[in-house]
C-alpha cells in the first residue's frame, strides 16, 4: 500500500514540477481569468444600477460569487485528461500509459493532483488581484465547518470531473472519434456548473433537477457556501456527490473490462 | 495562318472581355471552384461534417438560456430589454456563422502555412493568396447555422415587439455587412502576426477571451477603459452593438461614423499588416 502511494506521488510531483517549464502559461492563465470576472463586473454593474438585489444578491454578494467559482473553474484542469485519452487512443499510443505499473485512471488523477497544486497558488493569487483591481468587498462565510465542507466538495467535485473526463476519454475505445461532442460537453459544463450565471437566477424546478446531478455540487455550491448562502443543502450535498463519484467508479471499470482489449497499440 | 491570327484574336477578345466581365467575375468562379473542391474533400469525413454546427449551436443556446435565466430575474440590461438581447446574440451568433461558413477554416490555417513555407504554393498561383487561403475551405456544415441565427433573430423582433422600419431594417443589414468585413478583418490580423512572429497563440487566447467576452456582453454595457478597449483597440464590442442598435434605433449619427471609420480604418491596417508581411515572407521550404 506504501508502495503504491509512493509511485503515485512521484506521479504528481514530476507532473507538478513539469509545469515550471511553462511558465508563460502560468501568467497567461492567471490573467485570463480575468475574462469571467470582467463580465460579471460589468454585466452586473449594469444590471444593479437602480437596484438593490437580484435573486437575493446584492453587486457584491454576486461578485464575490463570481470569484469563487471563476477560481474553482479554474482549478479544474481535468479536461485536457479526455483529449489526451481521444488523440492517443486515435493514434495508437495510448500503449505509453497501459504499461506503466500503476493503474491508468489513477495516473491521471496523480497527474492532476500535480497540476491543481501547483495552480492553486497562482489562482489564489489571481483571484486576490481581481479583487483588489475591481475594488470588490468580498464577501464569505465565516463559519468554519461550512468553510471544510465547502473544501471537501470541491475535492469530490474536482475527483468527479477526472473520473468524467476519464471515462469520456475512455468512448474513444468504443467511437473513435468524440472531438466534437467533448467541445459540446465543455460548453454545457460551464453552464450547469454555474460558472456563467448562478443557477438560483434559473427557474426553482429546473433547480430542483438540476440538485439531482453533481455539476451542481463541482462548482456551484462551494461557491454559494463560501458566499455565505445554501448552507443547509450541504450534508445532503457531499452525500449526492459522494455517491456519483461512486456510481461513476463503477461504470468506469465495467467499461474498461468490456473495450480496453479492442484498442490496437502502435507504439508509445 | 488566319485560323491562328483569328484564334489570337479571340484570345485578346476574350481577355478584354473577362476583364470587363471583371476581375469579380473572375473571383467568383474561383469562389464556386473551390467550394467544389472542399465538398469534395468534406464528404471523405462525413461525421465530421456538422461539427462545427453542433459546437457553435450548443455555445449560442448556452448563452440564450443564460440571458433567459439572467431576464427572469430582471426586465432591463441598461436600455436593452429581452427582444432586444436576443436580437444581440442571433446577430452575434450571425456572424459568426457567416465567418465559420467562409474563412474561419481557410483564415486559421494561414499561421501554419507561413511557418512551415507551405505559403509558396499559394504565392505562384494568379489569384490573390489570401483570397485562395480564405475561402479554400469552405464549410457548409454551418450553414444551419446562418439558419438558427436567424430565427433567434426573428424570435428577438417578436419577443419584442419591435417594428422597424424598412430603413431601419436596410441599415441593420448594411451594418451587418460592415460587421462581417470587421469580422474578417481581426481574424486576417491576428493570423498576419505570423509573418513577423513566431507563434501567435497568445494572440488567438487573446481573440478567443475577447470573443468569448463580447458575445455575452453587448457594447451598451462597456464604459470608460473597457469601452476604448473593446470599440478601438480590438472592435469586437462593436460588432453586434451597432447593428442592433441600427434595427432598434438607439444608433446615432456620432456612433455610426465612429463605427465607419473603426471598421475603415482597421481595414486598411488588415490590408497594410498582410502587404507588408508577403514582402517580409522568406519561404521556409525547399
Amino acid at each position: 500500500m506504501g508502495a503504491m502511494i509512493r509511485k503515485y506521488r512521484e506521479v504528481a510531483r514530476v507532473h507538478l514540477k513539469s509545469q515550471l517549464a511553462w511558465r508563460a502559461d502560468v501568467i497567461f492563465q492567471m490573467f485570463f481569468t480575468i475574462g469571467r470576472i470582467l463580465f460579471a463586473y460589468l454585466l452586473w454593474k449594469v444590471i444593479f444600477d437602480g437596484r438593490d438585489e437580484v435573486a437575493g444578491f446584492g453587486f457584491d454578494g454576486m461578485l464575490s460569487y463570481y470569484i469563487f467559482s471563476s477560481f474553482l473553474t479554474q482549478l479544474d484542469l481535468s479536461q485536457g485528461i479526455s483529449e489526451e485519452i481521444h488523440n492517443r487512443i486515435r493514434g495508437g499510443t495510448f500503449s505509453k500509459y497501459m504499461v506503466l505499473p500503476v493503474h491508468t485512471e489513477g495516473y491521471f488523477l496523480a497527474m492532476e493532483v500535480g497540476v491543481v497544486l501547483f495552480y492553486l497558488i497562482f489562482d489564489l493569487i489571481a483571484a486576490f488581484v481581481w479583487v483588489l483591481v475591481f475594488g470588490i468587498r468580498l464577501q464569505i462565510t465565516e463559519e468554519l465547518w461550512v468553510v471544510l465542507c465547502a473544501v471537501l466538495m470541491v475535492a469530490l467535485g474536482l475527483l468527479f470531473m477526472v473520473q468524467l473526463t476519464y471515462y469520456l476519454g475512455l468512448l474513444t475505445l468504443k467511437y473513435q472519434g468524440i472531438g466534437t461532442f467533448l467541445m459540446i460537453k465543455n460548453n454545457l459544463v460551464a453552464l450547469i456548473t454555474g460558472s456563467i450565471v448562478p443557477l438560483v437566477l434559473l427557474p426553482e424546478s429546473v433547480v430542483g433537477v438540476m440538485r439531482l446531478l453533481p455539476f451542481y455540487y463541482v462548482t456551484y455550491l462551494p461557491s454559494m457556501l463560501l458566499v455565505g448562502r445554501c448552507r443547509e443543502e450541504t450534508v445532503a450535498g457531499l452525500a449526492v456527490l459522494a455517491m456519483w463519484c461512486l456510481a461513476l467508479q463503477a461504470v468506469i471499470c465495467v467499461t474498461w473490462e468490456k473495450y480496453s482489449r479492442r484498442y490496437d497499440g502502435a507504439g508509445i | 495562318m488566319r485560323g491562328y491570327r483569328k484564334t489570337g484574336n479571340d484570345k485578346v477578345r476574350s481577355e478584354k472581355a473577362g476583364r470587363r466581365g471583371g476581375r469579380v467575375g473572375r473571383y467568383l468562379r474561383i469562389l464556386r471552384e473551390l467550394a467544389r473542391l472542399r465538398m469534395q474533400q468534406l464528404m471523405v469525413f462525413r461525421l465530421d461534417f456538422f461539427a462545427p454546427f453542433f459546437v457553435d449551436g450548443s455555445l449560442f443556446a448556452v448563452q440564450l438560456l443564460v440571458f433567459d435565466a439572467i431576464y427572469g430575474n430582471v426586465e432591463r440590461i441598461g436600455t436593452w430589454d429581452r427582444g432586444a438581447m436576443l436580437v444581440y446574440i442571433g446577430s452575434f451568433s450571425l456572424l459568426n456563422a457567416v465567418s465559420m461558413s467562409l474563412c474561419f477554416f481557410g483564415v486559421i490555417s494561414i499561421p501554419g502555412k507561413i511557418r512551415s513555407g507551405e505559403l509558396d504554393l499559394y504565392l505562384t498561383k494568379p489569384v490573390s493568396p489570401l483570397f485562395r487561403l480564405s475561402f479554400e475551405q469552405i464549410n457548409p456544415g454551418s450553414l444551419p447555422l446562418v439558419c438558427m441565427s436567424l430565427c433567434i433573430i426573428g424570435y428577438g423582433i417578436r419577443t419584442g415587439g419591435l417594428r422597424p422600419s424598412g430603413r431601419q431594417v436596410a441599415a441593420y443589414l448594411l451594418w451587418m455587412l460592415l460587421m462581417a468585413v470587421l469580422y474578417y478583418d481581426m481574424e486576417v490580423l491576428m493570423r498576419s502576426l505570423s509573418f513577423y512572429v513566431l507563434s501567435t497563440s497568445r494572440m488567438d487566447q487573446l481573440e478567443e477571451a475577447s470573443l468569448e467576452l463580447c458575445m455575452k456582453l453587448p457594447g451598451t454595457a462597456l464604459y470608460g477603459v473597457y469601452k476604448l478597449l473593446f470599440y478601438c483597440l480590438l472592435p469586437y464590442g462593436l460588432m453586434a452593438t451597432v447593428p442592433v442598435q441600427s434595427l432598434i434605433g438607439e444608433l446615432s449619427w456620432a456612433g455610426g461614423l465612429w463605427a465607419f471609420s473603426i471598421v475603415s480604418g482597421f481595414s486598411l491596417l488588415t490590408a497594410a499588416a498582410w502587404r507588408v508581411g508577403i514582402r517580409r515572407y522568406e519561404s521556409a521550404s525547399s
